[in-house]
């Protein structure tokens, strides 16, 4: 009995090996294929058999931020041709991950020593969720001498992470604004947001006012429409059949949307003390009461329903009259199909000052790449002045790099809008001088954790009416307080 | 008395037994070079990422820390028995009725009273091959209390106002929330209505025809011989069902995001592993999670096949 | 002969009773299938939709379009108004609150007719307008044909062989005594009880060291080794099978595979015909394998895979997700239609004599 179990482990061990070996043996066809055909192209171009020259691989790994909707599939591939073609040290190969799954499958490759080589786009949310995964990039960048000039200073030390090193170099900003739709207001008889920072509001009756929170609350309400067509200001008003919202923090999370009040960190500034700004209060309150008393933002449930759906979101179904988003949003996937007009208008102040917060992305090295040098050579051609430009009308970020910022809209306007040449790009020129010091972005202690426990809280506020929200901040501070103080 | 009948007398095997075990193991054999190849060293790594500090992001500094993480999940985080009580309770609401209601399509799709079953059984087994994107877009859908139409049709043919905020909020009611997962899991139930009906081929015809020659009506047929022979099937579905169900994952992940909204109702013990491994980075912690739910779920199944004597019937069973 | 009129009285009640019953059971069965299918419905209209119906408010069930009328170059919804006393359908060029500007289509001449009330309270024209398009710009979309046969490749393949080895593993659990069996038995179960999360990183972590990352290897060759669920099902099965006719030809001689093939093998088609089924669609719709062995790999994707690329980020383009899949569930629906045939064939008698 014992010598057949031994038997059989030694026959199991054999062949497993020789499963192993037979496989080291071959390569996967897809290189092969690829080989014969550089080999068969060489020889119809040169009269001499030129052996072909063994390209180095380098895997750039999409999904983490944008690039993953099938619309930018093409485009990214062509970049990839492109940087193939011009060079003949490195093989370029893309890997596209679906954003939904991105995350997780990047983690069982690190995790598995099969890292990639270059992950991006990746804005400082996916960066500091893989806290420590990073390579640094500063000996890179001082041997090859890379100029780092070319960029906004304060943009480089966005990059540079406290114990971490120079994590990544600036590729894309990508400012943010209020996106609003022009029907709505002709219909509702109201002026447009204001185009510039510093313009007043004219209100119907002609009286001008501040453009700022509370006059953001009064039009959102003026355009929050029941299916008898009153307004959310009416008394007839029937919060049951809304047909129409007025205004929303689309796609973003808690601490984003406090920074629409004001900038602020969750953490104090000796890393250990959780706290909730008293602007991010103030924010969640009045969201709240937006989403349950002036009815002018749609709540969970709303925002579930059928009326509220379209392939870029909310905004797109054409029943929400402004929201607050970057610039990747004005990409032909969210609004491209859209049957009404839209543009561009000014953030909103609160207390007088405005804060228009910025969301930037980079591409990032794992420490894992078998190949960091040959990673950040192709990095280099990546950022290059002609290949910059390209990849950031596919992601719809502004470049980093000065010198190509004046030149960069009309480019952008005619490969993804070509008919529509009113788009008011200065205010997003404009929103640079508000972004948001310390990003709501940044980091916090148990970053994942923390993540997940604002977002439990905010999840049940826009669930649930009644809720003192007070009280629920309190909690939440103390919750996070648990947190922080397990992660020293 | 009780120490005597726990030793088995060591028997030698004779020449017969000895050529069984061997055939036996022959054909055991795939599945052991499987085991040995694929899952042995996995499984012991998995119990090795237990006894570590393991940060997938950072594979290179994961350490080695003892039972720390077992320590902690079984004494201080509190979540673990919570998160598996919840496990326990949904697993009490949604095993009898899914087990139940394939069963009881199985036995109707196999009357001779039905006309069109093979259109039928077609019908109720095609939501299962959905994929799951799109049944995610349709039951979120659906289930929508605003504009969905589960509660649309409520409200259409009985005129309670359900629609809305203040009706039925099925993803985000505590109340109803174990029953939406029902009723999703529901709509899968194809797979185990064609084992039912699989092993309902397996009862001879011939005892049908003589329990009504004998005078038995419908629900005699069903219980005194139809159930009976069935145990095996109703067996498997049974252990697999509650390991399955211990290992509740996808609805609450694709339904609710995983939050564990509402009042971390939706928190099953797999969806805190989930979120321990590949939210918060501890796969250590998270592969002690698993561990943990493994031992559990090897008691009850070994105390199930312990049951198994009692009431189910092999015809062709042990020899002894 | 009075004898033969009395008998043939009870067999006619009978033959109604039944088919009372059969009426009745089928109703209660279809009335079933309506409720259930319910869903499936929604999944089946939203495919038809337009992009932007969703967003229509008011817009109904079915896939539908509002009626436009062309006004000057541009494109306006057509509503039922209640102007002057009767009921008109007019385009509605300016919408306003309180107040809208609107224009007759059948006297367009007229120009635009101010009209004081609510456009919102308006009923539109709706018109039936299945977009049959959307199959087609979702087959274009993610190069269906190519899917399709990947995920057919996959799930025949490990179907094949899940099959194989699994009947022959059961078999030897079910019928031979080996020492320590239950052992053995629960460490196969074992595979199965152990949430495979945990082993995820460790298994792919070996594949990769095989080689086999990026290829379709680490998705098939389990298959043919064996999966615990399988084996457990196929073994409740044989265990079910008496062991006469065994025990019959085992005297006269027969030796283990021969039994296995031609006496355990036919008498266990429905069983086999239910676990193959279950793997040809557990692979059909496998989505997180495929997926972390097969990324950066486009050209091997499966079905579940390839659809992910009608997720936009943050969004999806329902119809045509919804379309794609049903495109996806036509396969599987045809081959178990006609899979039935083999798993619904009863079984008459045992064979053993009593």
């Amino acid at each position: 009995m014992k010598k057949i179990l031994l038997w059989m482990l030694v026959v199991s061990i054999v062949v497993v090996f020789s499963m192993v070996g037979s496989l080291i043996g071959c390569k996967p066809e897809a290189e092969e294929e690829v080989v014969a055909e550089e080999e068969v192209a060489e020889e119809e171009e040169e009269e001499v058999v030129v052996v072909p020259v063994e390209k180095t691989e380098v895997r750039w790994f999409v999904g983490l931020g944008a690039g993953s909707d099938e619309g930018t599939f093409a485009p990214q591939e062509a970049v990839v041709e492109e940087i193939n073609a011009a060079q003949d040290k490195y093989e370029m190969i893309l890997e596209i991950v679906d954003n939904d799954v991105a995350y997780d499958t990047l983690a069982i490759q690190i995790a598995a020593y099969n890292a990639p080589d270059i992950v991006g786009p990746v804005g400082i949310r996916g960066r500091d969720s893989f806290f420590g995964a990073w390579l640094d990039m500063q000996p890179l960048i001082d041997a090859s001498s890379y100029d780092l000039s070319v960029y906004d200073p304060a943009l480089v030390d966005f990059y540079l992470v406290k114990e971490e090193g120079q994590l990544g170099i600036p590729f894309g900003i990508f400012p943010s604004f209020i996106l609003y739709n022009l029907d709505l207001f002709d219909e509702a008889g109201l002026n447009y947001p204001p185009a510039q920072y510093g313009e007043m509001y004219v209100m119907p009756d002609g009286t001008e006012v501040e453009w700022n929170m509370d006059t953001l609350r009064e039009v959102g309400m003026l355009l929050t429409v029941d299916a008898n067509g009153n307004d959310a200001t009416s008394p007839d008003f029937d919060s049951e059949s809304i047909v129409q919202f007025g205004f929303l923090n689309q796609f973003t999370d808690p601490r984003g949307i406090g920074t629409f009040f004001g900038a602020g960190s969750i953490v104090a500034d000796d890393g250990v003390t959780a706290q909730i700004p008293d602007t991010w209060a103030a924010a969640f309150k009045w969201v709240y009461d937006g989403m349950w008393t002036d009815w002018f933002i749609p709540n969970a449930a709303y925002q579930a329903a059928d009326f509220m759906q379209g392939a870029g979101g909310p905004f797109s179904s054409g029943n929400l009259a402004m929201i607050h988003i970057h610039t990747w949003y004005v990409a032909p996937w969210a609004l491209g199909e859209v049957a009404f007009d839209w543009n561009l208008a000014a953030t909103p102040s609160y207390n007088g000052v405005v804060t228009s917060k910025m969301h930037a992305d980079t591409f990032c090295i794992p420490k894992g790449s078998k190949n960091p040098e040959a990673a950040f050579e192709v990095l280099t051609y990546m950022l290059s002045e002609e290949i910059a430009p390209k990849l950031l009308t596919i992601y719809g970020g502004m470049p980093a790099r000065l010198a190509l910022q004046d030149t960069y809209f009309d480019t952008y306007t005619e490969t993804n809008f070509p008919d529509k040449d009113d788009i008011n790009w200065d205010v997003v020129v404009a929103g640079m001088a508000y972004a948001d010091n310390p990003n709501h972005e940044s980091f916090m202690p148990a970053f994942q954790e923390t993540t997940d426990k604002y977002n439990e809280f905010y999840n049940t506020w826009a669930n649930t009416s009644g809720l003192d929200l007070d009280a629920e901040i309190t909690a939440l501070t103390e919750a996070l307080q648990t947190i922080f103080t397990a992660a020293q | 008395m009780a120490l005597s009948a726990l030793r088995k007398p060591r028997v030698r095997m004779t020449q017969l037994q000895k050529k069984e075990a061997k055939w036996g193991l022959l054909f055991l054999t795939p599945w052991m070079i499987g085991f040995l190849a694929f899952y042995f060293l996995p499984m012991l790594a998995s119990f090795a990422f237990s006894l570590m500090n393991f940060n997938p992001a950072v594979p290179d500094e994961a350490a080695f820390i003892g039972f720390q993480n077992w320590k902690q999940a079984i004494i201080t985080d509190k979540e673990v028995l919570l998160s598996f009580i919840r496990t326990i309770k949904f697993a009490g609401i949604s095993l009898p009725i899914t087990l139940g209601f394939a069963l009881f399509l199985a036995i109707i799709l196999n009357s001779k009273n039905v006309m069109g079953k093979a259109l039928y059984r077609t019908l109720f087994y095609m939501p299962s091959t959905i994929p799951l994107v799109a049944t995610v877009l349709i039951w979120n859908g659906v289930l929508s209390e605003q504009t969905g139409w589960i509660n649309v049709i409520i409200q259409k043919l009985t005129g309670i106002q359900v629609v809305g905020t203040e009706g039925l909020r099925w993803l985000a009611d505590p109340r109803l929330i174990y029953y939406t997962y029902t009723m999703f899991g529901l709509w899968g139930v194809g797979n185990a209505m064609i084992i039912f009906l699989a092993g309902l081929q397996g009862v001879p015809t011939e005892y049908y025809e003589a329990a009504e020659i004998d005078g038995a009506n419908w629900l005699q047929r069903l219980y005194k011989i139809t159930i009976p022979l069935i145990t095996p099937v109703i067996f498997y579905q049974l252990v697999l069902g509650v390991i399955t169900t211990l290992q509740y994952f996808l609805a609450p992940f694709v339904l609710n995001q995983g939050t564990g909204f509402p009042n971390g109702m939706t928190r099953f013990f797999m969806v805190y592993f989930y979120k321990q491994s590949f939210t918060f980075f501890n796969m250590g912690y998270g592969a002690t999670l698993a561990w943990i739910m493994f031992i559990a779920a090897l008691i009850l199944t070994i105390t199930l096949f312990g049951t198994a004597k009692y009431w189910v019937y092999y015809a062709g069973g042990e020899r002894k | 002969m009075t004898g033969k009129i009395l008998t043939s009285r009870k067999p006619l009640t009978r033959k109604i009773k039944n088919r009372i019953i059969a009426v009745l059971v089928t109703s209660l069965t279809i009335a079933i299938l309506v409720v259930f299918l319910i869903p499936m419905i929604y999944g089946i209209v939203t495919s038809l939709k337009t992009e932007g119906q969703f967003a229509k408010v008011g817009a109904p069930w079915w896939p539908a379009t509002e009626g436009q009328y062309e006004y000057e170059g541009e494109s306006y919804e057509v509503f039922k108004v209640p102007i002057d006393g009767e009921i008109k359908k007019m385009a509605l060029v300016v919408k306003g609150r309180g107040q809208s500007q609107l224009v007759d289509i059948d006297n367009p001449e007229a120009g635009l007719i101010v009209w004081d009330g609510e456009w919102r309270q308006l009923e539109p024209i709706w018109e039936f307008d299945p977009q049959w398009g959307n199959f087609l710009e979702a087959w274009n979309t993610i190069n269906f044909p190519r899917l399709l046969g990947n995920t057919f490749m996959y799930a025949s393949i490990t179907t094949f062989g899940a099959v194989l080895s699994a009947s022959l593993v059961a078999y030897g659990f079910a019928r031979f005594r080996i020492p320590k069996k239950s052992i053995l038995f629960m460490l196969m179960l074992s595979t199965v009880i152990l949430p495979s999360a945990v082993t995820l990183i460790p298994m792919y972590f070996v594949f990769l060291q095989f080689g086999w990352v990026g290829t379709w290897l680490p998705l098939i060759v389990p298959a043919f080794f064996s999966w615990g669920t399988n084996v457990f099902l196929i073994r409740q099965f044989i265990m079910s099978i008496p062991r006469g006719v065994d025990e019959a030809a085992m005297m006269d001689g027969a030796g283990p595979f021969r039994i296995f093939f031609s006496i355990i093998i036919p008498q266990s088609v429905p069983a086999l015909t239910a676990v193959a089924l279950f793997h040809f669609f557990y692979a059909w719709n496998d989505f997180f394998g495929p997926l972390i062995y097969l990324a950066g790999n486009p050209e091997k994707y499966p079905i579940t895979v390839g659809l992910t690329a009608f997720n936009r980020l943050y969004a999806q383009s329902f119809n045509l997700i919804q379309a794609a899949a049903l495109v996806t569930v036509i396969v599987p629906v045809i081959i178990f239609f006609f899979a039935q045939r083999f798993f619904m064939q009863g079984i008459v008698i045992t064979g053993i004599e009593k």
